[in-house]
């Protein structure tokens, strides 16, 4: 008889470690590839239809970096705080906070010009989300309250929120009564880059990327944040002002969700409505998990999955595939990349036993 | 309030509680073991469509509740898989398991969209029934509810009174010290994730045998999550998450109920109420206790040994 | 944006080589907000759909589960580019994103559901339900005996709030003093949050029960209890054959017919058209044998003025909850103030918040 000896590894495997994703995601797709055939597609034909969707013209490619850039920020949020373990559910809620707050700016001071007024939605925006991030943090220092669970219900309050401004309150009077805040004043729209259909945000994303791997790569609270992340009693023993690192985590990640809603209020729908949610927040979980909590690779993980939204209506428009499909894929690579880190941290050898 | 509107809302209590208490209890039966699983959500969905596609197949919601727990096992060995096998994290493996639960069950039940499947109905227990106020708040239900109503002795039985349920609970709590002795943790933290994922897979079949006779994508709508709130709520006893399944059943009845007797206030307002609820019952409960209740290896993966 | 648009018309040329090649085949693109599994509005649209898909020389596909604003527009803008020649958006935050890549694509047809904008090439086109919501108010007034009826609501948006209110125009009509109670689910198909919402009506006194939800849910609930109900979309009678009483419904498919065979003979105009129950796209479901011949009879004389216009329905003095009057004696509510109906008439219980 075999037996397979599992060790883990001092230092996790660097290069192979790609070939363990890559090999992650072709399973995903050959388990996905299954599920086309269920319905008499090709899966060949399918998954050229999706990648041609995502990737295939200037125009698909656009669109895939608008999409990823809500899903970046969020992300980029979610991972500081998963780099403390502390799982952070909620940057669905803190988007839609942040989204809310940069209107509330936009339709109280609609008479201020562009260099003010947008720095004030951006500063709302963070300062909502922010502050919606650190109630659970909070809970959770005072308390030990669960925050996966607080973070998740206050996503259904948050949203539940925003429906009540845009049903209520803030509902446009021209809008025939349908839900929706009137349109921004054009100095609150975040503009597009030269003819792109491109957004300015992605400008944002790359500079708050670089301040946040700057932040958790050269500033002492970076270190302590990282030293905290692999084990928490250890920092506790060094010193590490734990509970602190907490709140400062949550409130970055939720003023990060709460910039990715301002950016998508502004910049992409001009107004607010309940249709923003569409579930970034969910799918930041996905990508900071996937890239590994890393910010270069979170940009590439969320223009990927970017890719996967956009190349799926391609996919239902060609080929009358369910919508639903997308979120299969999503589950099935993040189940197999998240298998396949046995491969990579741990050390396996087959002895006779 | 009079007792003409209190008692059929309890009696909704009881009703809407019941698939969030199946969920509960099999979150309970899994984290007892030691592991976190956060897929509740996926793996109810996933009852809840076989258990309609079973019914619609073969007339017989017996066979279909039964089949619902089986592909609630199966959708939890996923978890299993990913935990025990290849040694993945515990929070985000659930996460995924939603995702991929709930796309599952969205693509495979396209189908199946506005048809009815025979279920079952509600049976007043003769003589119990007829007990004023209790009779019709507990005693005029479906046969699921009545299941659920020796489910939590049982299980409470089994986890502290039984030699398994201690091992199990060891393999939760000091894992470590538990492979010292012999016991091999993995097989009881696999029966932890098995067996609750059958009672997950109950919770969703519930709602399309019973609470409708009806299939639709997110049916479950959030229920799983609720299940996981309650586990917290009810220190991980299964007593607790009876009390906890109807105060929350009782909160999503209420604030229906009290739009329909004409009250100004917003309705976005009072659907956050449950939501809210959550919270507060949470923070309550943890103020008094802390998270001292939680099995001391909750999530954790086991080590290799060297 | 010049290179944009030049390299869509050189799309636009290419793709319309290839169709004119294929002997003029008409390509249909459907825009949904909802899945077609939602059993309800996407649903009765998507019925439609594979109608259109067995005529002579057309092809449709759709996409579902499309969010409003920038979603929308980069479907519509997949389409146009794929070279569709007609594109029907079926809900209401479609029309703005709709209006911009109509601009951009001349040479297509587009036409929106529910909304009131049009362009050179964009028609809006609905229903008018509350005609059939109005009969179906009269026989829910005719067989109540606790003059208590109950209304399961979706979303308390114009064309619920409108469908409720010419609900209670019809139950008044034949039952002065019957109020109709109203719970907003917040969802349009959600079986058991629709039932339950039911049953809370049932106990404070409903003896109907009405809905504007896709699901059924609501006539299991009437069901169990032994009172009657009223469906809705199609005709709900197997799902609760003891309380089915009769229900509105939508029949698209002679519509979309008509617009693809004025496209292909070239008589199609961009205006908008508001089509009764005098064309058959509402009616109402055949009653069951619950329902007295007497109150079938008058249901029927109302259906018959409705049809010969002497019944608009909304005709003052109505007066709102508070008792103001909103529509004064005489006067015909214009189609403006219908589509964007947020106020309840008197008789209604309830908020539009």
């Amino acid at each position: 008889m075999f037996r397979v000896r599992i060790t883990r590894r001092q230092e996790p495997r660097g290069w192979s470690s790609w070939f363990v994703l890559g090999a992650a995601v072709a399973l995903s797709l050959v388990l996905s590839g299954v599920l086309l055939s269920l319905r008499d597609i090709s899966p060949l034909t399918g998954l050229a239809v999706l990648f041609k969707g995502a990737y295939g013209s200037r125009f698909a490619i656009e669109d895939c970096l608008i999409k990823a850039i809500p899903i970046f920020l969020c992300s980029l949020g979610v991972a500081v705080a998963f780099r403390l373990q502390i799982w952070n559910i909620g940057a669905e809620g803190q988007f839609a906070l942040g989204a809310v707050g940069a209107t509330w700016v936009a339709l109280t001071f609609p008479e201020l010009p562009g260099p003010i007024l947008l720095p004030a939605m951006i500063l709302m925006a963070a300062l909502a989300g922010g502050l919606w991030g650190m109630v659970p943090a909070l809970l959770r220092q005072r308390l030990q309250t669960n925050e996966i669970i607080v973070t998740l219900m206050m996503n259904y309050i948050a949203i539940l929120f925003l429906d009540y401004l845009v049903y209520g309150v803030w509902k446009d009077p021209t809008s025939y009564g349908f839900p929706m805040t009137s349109e921004f004043p054009p100095q609150a729209v975040v503009g597009k880059i030269g003819s792109t259909s491109v957004n300015w945000g992605l400008g944002h994303c790359l500079v708050l990327g670089t301040v946040v791997w700057v932040f958790i790569r050269f500033t002492r609270i970076g270190f302590e944040l990282r030293a905290a992340g692999d084990s928490v009693r250890a920092a506790r023993y060094a010193g590490i002002p734990y509970d602190r690192l907490v709140v400062l985590v949550m409130v970055i990640s939720g003023a990060l969700a709460g910039w990715a809603g301002f950016l998508e209020a502004s910049a992409t729908i001009n107004r607010l409505q309940p249709s923003i949610m569409v579930g970034y927040g969910y799918t930041a979980i996905v990508v900071a998990w996937l890239a590994r909590l890393n910010p270069l690779t979170i940009a590439i993980a969320s223009f990927l999955l970017a890719g996967l939204r956009v190349g799926v209506e391609n996919l239902q428009l060609d080929l009358q595939v369910p919508a639903a499909f997308g979120g299969i894929l999503e589950g099935l690579i993040l189940l197999t990349v998240l298998a396949g880190g046995l491969f990579t941290s741990y050390r396996l050898s087959v002895r006779r036993s | 309030m009079e007792l003409a509107i209190i008692v059929p809302l309890l009696a909704a209590a009881v009703q809407s509680g019941t698939p969030i208490l199946y969920a509960t209890l099999g979150e309970i039966v899994t984290e007892k073991s030691g592991v976190l699983n956060l897929g509740v959500e996926g793996v109810m969905i996933l009852g809840t469509l076989t258990a309609f596609v079973v019914a619609l197949t073969t007339g017989s919601p017996v066979l279909a509740f039964v089949a619902a727990g089986v592909a609630g096992t199966l959708a939890a060995a996923i978890h299993g898989m990913v935990c025990l096998w290849f040694r993945g994290n515990q929070v985000v493996s659930g996460l995924a398991l939603t995702i991929l639960g709930t796309g599952l069950a969205d693509y495979l039940g396209n189908a199946y969209v506005g048809r009815t499947a025979p279920g079952f109905s509600p049976v007043a227990l003769p003589l119990l029934s007829e007990i004023p106020i209790v009779g019709p708040i507990f005693f005029n239900h479906d046969p699921l509810v009545y299941l659920t109503y020796g489910l939590p002795p049982l299980i409470w039985y089994g986890l502290m009174r039984t030699r398994p349920g201690l091992c199990l609970r060891a393999a939760g709590e000091y894992p470590a010290a538990a492979t010292a002795a012999g016991l091999d943790v993995a097989a009881y933290r696999w029966f932890g994730i098995l067996g609750g994922g059958f009672l997950m897979g109950l919770g969703g079949a519930y709602l399309s045998l019973s609470y409708t006779h009806l299939w639709t994508n997110n049916l479950t709508g959030g229920r799983g999550w609720i299940a996981v709130a309650l586990v917290i709520f009810a220190f991980w006893r299964p007593g607790r998450a009876v009390f906890g399944a109807y105060l929350f059943g009782g909160i999503m009845a209420l604030q229906l109920r009290l739009q329909a007797s004409g009250t100004q206030l917003p309705s976005s307002l009072l659907l956050m109420l449950p939501y809210a609820l959550t919270v507060i019952v949470l923070v309550l409960s943890s103020w008094r206790r802390g998270a001292s209740e939680a099995p001391a290896a909750l999530g954790v993966n086991m080590e290799p040994a060297d | 944006m010049r290179v944009l648009q030049a390299l869509a018309v050189l799309m636009l040329c290419l793709s319309f080589s290839t169709v004119q090649a294929a002997e003029k085949e008409i390509n249909v693109g459907f825009i949904y907000v909802s899945p077609i599994g939602d059993a309800g509005w996407s649903y009765a649209h998507d019925l439609a759909r594979r109608e259109l898909d067995g005529m002579e020389g057309v092809k449709t596909s759709y996409v579902e589960a499309v969010a409003e604003g920038p979603d929308s527009e980069r479907v519509m803008l997949n389409m146009a580019r794929k070279g569709y020649d007609v594109i029907f958006a079926t809900s209401f935050g479609y029309m703005d994103p709709m209006l911009k890549v109509a601009k951009q694509f001349p040479n297509a047809k587009f036409m929106h559901c529910s909304g009131f904008k049009t362009a050179d090439n964009m028609g809006n086109y609905f229903g008018r339900m509350y005609q059939a919501r109005y009969l179906s108010g009269m026989v829910a007034g005719g067989m109540t005996r606790s003059k208590t009826i109950g209304y399961v609501a979706a979303f308390p948006i114009p064309e619920v709030i409108r469908g409720i209110n010419a609900f209670t125009l019809g139950v008044q009509a034949v039952n002065p003093e019957a109020t109709v109670r109203v719970v907003w689910t917040k969802t349009w198909y959600d079986p058991a949050t629709e039932k339950e919402a039911a049953k809370s009506l049932l106990d404070v006194g409903a003896d109907v029960i009405a809905q504007h939800q896709d699901s059924p849910g609501p006539q299991e609930a009437a069901q169990e209890k032994g009172v009657y109900s009223i469906g809705y979309n199609t005709d709900m009678s197997t799902f609760a054959p003891k309380s089915h009483l009769t229900a509105p419904i939508w029949n698209w498919a002679p519509f979309y017919r008509n617009v693809i065979e004025q496209v292909r003979n070239g008589s199609w105009k961009a205006e908008s058209v508001w089509p009764g129950i005098e064309t058959g796209i509402v009616d109402l479901a055949p009653f069951s044998a619950m329902v007295p011949k007497e109150l079938q009879d008058r249901v029927m004389a109302a259906r018959a003025d409705i049809v010969a216009g002497s019944n608009r329905i909304f005709v003052g003095p109505i007066k709102d909850q508070k008792g103001a009057v909103r529509i004064a004696a005489g006067v015909v509510a214009p189609d403006q103030d219908l589509l964007g109906m947020t106020w309840f008439v008197q008789g209604v219980v309830g908020t539009t918040e």
